[in-house]
């Protein structure tokens, strides 16, 4: 399956270059496959691309590890404490149904055109998503399993630390693609809107210029960290839901 | 052994539908002691009493049953005695102490399945000792003693769903016995079981309880089981409401084999006897059904 991927991905760019070349696609509005690799290569090596980059991922794991930190949280204590969870489920629903991108301005005010801005918007993406499957998870877990576990003698933390934070896991982890793919596109959106540092503001700078090539290879950077990000995640939930039945292997897809 | 099958104090002979002793004669500590126990539930068409004026006193050492009809509270009476519902009336007391909150004198295997899917055979054997914070090496020794007692060598560090109904029911037995409580409250824990494996199994709670001195509280709609097992049955009367209607004395000899009982003459008469009191319950409450 693997070589057939590569081959698709080969084929679709050899397409685009060859439309460019015979004229069909004007060059000034599509660029080529073949300059784009070159500008990466050309960031790569200037070391240009390590230092935005780095800029960039910085953001994003802040964002995700604070959203993520500050979901977790509140998402257990909604879910413990019945009348905190009525009272604040009107605001929350409020919250989430912002669109965040209005809110990357304000966070520019607030906290300069540094990391600390991206950071803002990352965290209000990422903390929604982990903050409701953490609810639900917790929520979800079978009173079969706590009665059990009581009767077995565990305190309150215990049981928050051996049922209720397992259980709500395999709910985080099954939005764990989403949330971090989340907090990537949430950085990059807020240099895109105003930044000198990250991926986000050279994709912005190279547009301005009318830079097409530049634009097409930060978004191949982007590409590329996803994938490599997406391939960590699998591995992690590999690991930490070894004890899951394990998919049937008809429908099981590889990343 | 517990006195309970070897000396039956006349108010409940043997095979006689007796009423529950009153109070005043079971002043020695019993396991677990329930007076006037009623448990109304409210639900969105009024209040549902499921169980009414209880009175039931469990010897210490000794195996009691409890059957009837489906839905006659059979489990509601389990998870007041467990401290997971509080009684609407009446007082429970376990050791001669009244109960507050969880049973610490307790385990409960419960009719569904209820291991940790994420920890291993081993884990969830331990998961009581756990609880306790002994984790040690000696912990795990003992966890492992358990997994073998209940003919487990070799899974120690398999998952939940790599098991298998039956073999789930024997952790599951395993982590409840581990914790040594006193007390072990069980809720047809083999009625998703095919028979053969059922049977099995009861052999081997009666071997794990034989010299445990351990209560054994049982529910189960199965007659025939609740009779192999058990030192005494008490019989439940049809749902709502339901009441204690007869006790029985089982006093078939022990060890017992599992396999052979059924087919024994005095089986067969307690079986006729308990029978007749369970059917006009089982009666009512089809009736009940059909209304």
């Amino acid at each position: 399956m693997f070589v057939w991927q590569v081959l698709l991905g080969v084929a679709l760019l050899g397409t685009w270059q060859g439309l460019v070349g015979a004229g069909v696609l004007d060059k000034f509005f599509f660029s080529r496959p073949s300059e784009v690799a070159m500008r990466v290569w050309q960031w790569l090596v200037t070391g240009m691309l390590g230092e935005h980059l780095a800029v960039t991922l910085l953001e994003a794991f802040l964002s995700f590890t604070i959203g993520a930190g500050a979901g977790i949280g509140l998402g257990f204590l909604l879910a413990r404490v019945g009348w905190l969870a009525e009272l604040l489920d009107p605001y929350i629903r409020i919250a989430n149904a912002l669109p965040r991108v209005v809110l990357a301005p304000i966070f520019l005010l607030w906290f300069g055109l540094g990391i600390w801005s991206k950071v803002a918007l990352g965290v209000t993406v990422v903390f929604f998503i982990v903050f409701f499957n953490t609810f639900q998870g917790v929520r979800d877990v079978s009173p079969a399993l706590l009665n059990n576990a009581r009767m077995l003698g565990a305190s309150e933390r215990q049981l928050a630390r051996h049922v209720l934070l397992p259980s709500a896991l395999t709910w985080i982890f099954s939005s764990l693609h989403v949330s971090v793919g989340f907090a990537i596109i949430a950085v990059v959106v807020a240099e895109y809107l105003g930044a000198s540092k990250g991926v986000g503001s050279v994709i912005s700078e190279s547009e301005g210029l009318f830079d097409t090539t530049g634009v097409f290879a930060g978004m191949a950077v982007l590409a590329g960290v996803v994938l490599v990000v997406g391939t960590g995640v699998n591995w992690l939930e590999r690991r930490l839901l070894r004890w899951k039945p394990e998919r049937s292997e008809s429908s099981g897809t590889r990343a | 052994m517990p006195e309970c099958y070897q000396e039956p104090d006349d108010a409940r002979k043997s095979v006689s539908a007796a009423p529950a002793p009153s109070p005043a004669e079971s002043r020695q500590t019993a396991a677990v002691s329930l007076r006037g126990l009623t448990q109304r539930f409210r639900s969105n068409s009024g209040a549902y009493t499921a169980v009414q004026n209880i009175d039931l006193d469990v010897r210490p050492g000794c195996f009691l049953s409890l059957v009837g009809p489906s839905g006659c509270g059979k489990s509601t009476v389990l998870n007041v005695v467990a401290g997971l519902m509080t009684p609407s009336e009446g007082t429970v007391e376990v050791f001669g102490e009244p109960l507050r909150g969880v049973n610490r004198r307790a385990s409960y295997m419960f009719q569904q399945d209820a291991l940790l899917p994420w920890k291993t055979v081993l884990e969830n054997v331990l998961l009581g000792l756990t609880f306790q914070n002994r984790d040690g090496a000696e912990a795990h020794e003992l966890g492992r003693v358990w997994v073998r007692r209940v003919g487990l060598s070799g899974f120690e560090h398999a998952y939940p769903h790599q098991l298998s109904g039956g073999m789930r029911r024997r952790v599951a037995m395993a982590q409840s016995w581990i914790v040594n409580p006193g007390l072990v409250l069980m809720d047809e824990p083999f009625g998703a079981l095919d028979v053969h494996t059922r049977q099995r199994m009861e052999g081997e709670v009666l071997d794990l309880w034989a010299g445990s001195g351990n209560t054994v509280l049982f529910i189960t709609h199965d007659l025939e089981e609740a009779i192999a097992l058990s030192d005494e049955v008490a019989v439940m009367s049809a749902g709502p409401a339901s009441r204690i209607v007869a006790r029985h004395h089982i006093d078939l000899a022990r060890p017992r084999n599992l396999l052979d009982i059924k087919t024994e003459p005095r089986f067969g008469e307690l079986y006729r006897t308990i029978w007749s009191d369970l059917r006009e319950e089982v009666l009512k409450s089809y009736a009940r059904d059909r209304e």
